[in-house]
């Protein structure tokens, strides 16, 4: 009798250090990262101008600076995880990453998988096209074939304000959307404007120029859901880098436009 | 606009050694793995001979994008944190030990039954039999399209650029956006691959024709 | 976390995934149709045709054999607008497809040419017949039977192949369980979904192959 008390005791302190257990290694995200000494960051490099490859193709662009920031101030290494626009939720589900800061624009649909933190940026989805090619509103894309990326905001939004006609066609990633565009197998891109305007640039003689404004959006950094620290802190550095103006400086820097005001979650 | 210049060529050729180390990676692991699945496939033991062919039966005759996509999105599930490098090499695994599988195991049941006999003969064991008698005459059946094999395989790497692993593809889709030069740009990179995987077939072709050319030799002494 | 499979996201759109299924068997097949056109004529040029001819036949061979279908794909949809050839989307798969699927026939079928016992083509030429009408009515059908399992292979190739298109947006199944995916992250159950519907319809053709092997081969002709 004695022996089965001691044993069910014994067993039952095992599973109810196996619960407590398994449930700390959850919120101990940030203590992870500090222990390593390692943060793992999403980076898409074919998303001008959040995300691209310097001339020495080495990553760089408003988010992979940011990034880099905000590794610093957390006193880690960076380990950049290039991705593609599809990949940027899954690979923070997975646990490829620890943070997701690639541009995300904060959605409620996007909300019910990830966690957002308080925006650290903003971003117009607008409708680019070449010259010669007849947009001015909305009502204009019907007949025409319209890229875009995948797992993107204008991927949401576009076929909602889209007329029926509109043929839509979707890319696996925001190189090959580009590539549509410039090779002409697409009439026109939906996309934010920054990236419009990068592919403008990049390409005089194609005369691409944005059409007309979607919807604007903020973005923000994503954490997996459960990691309550990791998003605290986040939102704490999103905070004072709002107030010490680093956040504008590297948006400027990149997009060449100053930064708005940015609300809080 | 950025003109392609000789750094960007030297991208897309540093990205092919990743290539070259995938092809290698799934080729030696897979190969293990393929020994293994091709002697269970000829087992005397029904159920395991079932799944051996069931393994190969599924990784044949499945898209190797699904294979890549399950295995990259969905293992994680598991709570295994796979970085994409392991979890690349894992699907490459299992995709070229499937086909190897199968070609050795039609390797293996290329060696004349009269083999197997000579040896069970010899009051030879099951696995004796395998190993030192049919086994190594196998080998010498299963170079050519084995050598043929590595070919698909370096070309099915390029598969695993849609999910963003950088190897010579993606290093190609990455610089014609840099550049905005899909002429020169992909043109280069097939290039590149052919320059890979040419020599393999050529190898291959002379191996089977010497092959064809011993065993009509032996047949008429 | 313990992860909750949700397959009924995935089956509330299955009439999705079914028309993306119907895109890649319309594909794959329209495919196979000119490639095998193309391999028949590229077999033919290959084993009788002039030797400039046949050194043509075998780079285009060799290049397509030795290069990656995504490549090819790639520089059919995004290179040659270069060039002022552009083709949609659903129409550089199948361009693709059949250059692909054709040159990897015209070498089986090849194969099988050469398979016909020489005996049979002397008595063509005995017969006065030439060359083009020898192959036409002599060498092909033998041929064709004697590969006939290659090529179904080959073709069941193509069709797992197919699903590459997606990164060219072919709204084909792969790019559908890809949207599924970005949308809803069921990765797993929607990639699994897909995968049994690729293994139901490479199944399904095997039969159907199967069939016709019977049907055009053996049936009467107990040879």
């Amino acid at each position: 009798m004695q022996v089965t008390v001691r044993y069910l005791a014994a067993a039952g302190a095992a599973l109810l250090a196996l619960a407590v257990g398994s449930q700390t290694v959850e919120a101990q995200a940030l203590d992870r990262i500090l222990k390593e000494k390692k943060i793992r960051i999403t980076a898409e490099v074919t998303s001008p101008p959040f995300g691209i490859l310097d001339k020495d193709n080495k990553p760089t662009g408003s988010e992979v600076e940011t990034a880099r920031q905000l590794a610093k101030d957390l006193g880690v290494e960076l380990e950049l995880i290039q991705v593609t626009g599809p990949q940027r939720i899954p690979a923070l589900l997975s646990d490829r990453a620890d943070l997701a800061i690639s541009s995300l624009s904060i959605t409620t649909e996007r909300a019910k998988t990830v966690w957002f933190s308080s925006p650290h940026g903003a971003l117009s989805i607008v409708i680019g096209a070449g010259k010669n090619v007849n947009i001015k509103s909305a009502a204009d894309l019907a007949g025409k074939k319209i890229g875009m990326t995948r797992a993107t905001l204008e991927e949401q939004v576009v076929p909602k304000v889209a007329p029926p006609g509109t043929n839509i066609v979707f890319f696996d990633e925001h190189s090959a959307t580009q590539q549509a565009l410039l090779s002409g197998q697409v009439d026109a891109i939906g996309g934010a404007a920054f990236l419009i305007n990068e592919l403008a640039k990049r390409n005089p003689d194609k005369g691409i120029e944005t059409k007309f404004t979607v919807m604007t959006a903020f973005y923000g950094i994503a954490v997996k859901p459960g990691n309550f620290d990791l998003l605290q802190w986040v939102n704490t550095w999103v905070f004072v880098n709002k107030q010490n103006g680093v956040l504008a400086k590297i948006y400027k820097e990149h997009t060449g436009v100053d930064l708005v005001d940015l609300p809080n979650l | 606009m950025r003109f392609f210049s000789v750094n960007d060529f030297l991208f897309i050729l540093a990205a092919t050694r990743w290539t070259v180390l995938l092809s290698l990676l799934a080729f030696a692991l897979g190969g293990l793995l393929g020994v293994l699945v091709a002697v269970l496939r000829i087992a005397r033991f029904a159920p395991v001979r079932l799944a051996a062919a069931g393994y190969i039966q599924l990784f044949q005759g499945t898209p190797l994008l699904m294979q890549l996509f399950l295995i990259y999105y969905g293992l994680s599930l598991f709570g295994w944190r796979l970085d994409a490098w392991t979890a690349v090499t894992i699907a490459y695994t299992i995709y070229a030990a499937a086909f190897l599988g199968d070609i050795w195991r039609g390797c293996i049941q290329a060696v004349p039954k009269e083999q197997w006999e000579a040896g069970r003969a010899l009051a030879m064991p099951y696995r004796p039999q395998l190993f030192l008698i049919i086994l190594p005459q196998a080998i010498r059946i299963a170079i050519p399209p084995t050598v043929g094999f590595m070919v698909q395989l370096v070309k099915a790497t390029a598969v695993a650029s849609i999910i963003g692993f950088v190897e010579l593809t993606r290093a190609g889709q990455l610089m014609t956006n840099a550049t905005f030069q899909p002429m020169v740009v992909y043109p280069i990179v097939a290039g590149l691959y052919f320059a890979l995987c040419w020599p393999l077939s050529v190898w291959s072709q002379r191996l089977e024709i010497q092959m064809r050319v011993e065993n009509a030799i032996g047949r008429q002494k | 976390m313990a992860y909750v499979f949700q397959f009924g996201i995935v089956f509330d759109q299955l009439p999705l995934l079914l028309e993306g299924a119907l895109l890649t068997i319309r594909l794959a097949a329209t495919a196979m149709v000119f490639g095998l056109v193309a391999a028949v004529t590229c077999a033919y040029l290959r084993t009788s045709g002039p030797k400039p001819v046949r050194a043509l036949v075998a780079a285009y061979v060799e290049g397509i054999r030795n290069t990656p279908f995504l490549v090819q794909l790639y520089i059919i949809y995004f290179s040659l607008p270069a060039l002022g050839i552009r083709f949609e989307a659903n129409q550089a798969a199948v361009v693709a497809m059949v250059i692909s699927f054709g040159a990897y026939a015209t070498e089986i079928v090849r194969a099988g040419v050469q398979s016909v016992p020489a005996g049979q083509i002397e008595v063509g030429f005995a017969l006065g017949l030439k060359r083009l009408q020898i192959y036409r009515l002599i060498v092909l059908f033998p041929a064709l039977k004697a590969v006939f399992p290659a090529l179904a292979s080959q073709f069941i190739l193509l069709l797992l192949g197919s699903s590459v298109v997606s990164a060219i947006s072919a709204n084909e199944l792969t790019a559908v369980a890809n949207s599924l995916q970005s949308t809803t992250f069921r990765a797993f159950e929607v990639y699994i979904v897909a995968t049994v519907m690729y293994l139901a319809i490479a199944l399904a053709f095997r039969g159907f192959f199967a069939a016709v092997y019977w049907f055009v081969f053996v049936r009467g002709r107990e040879r």
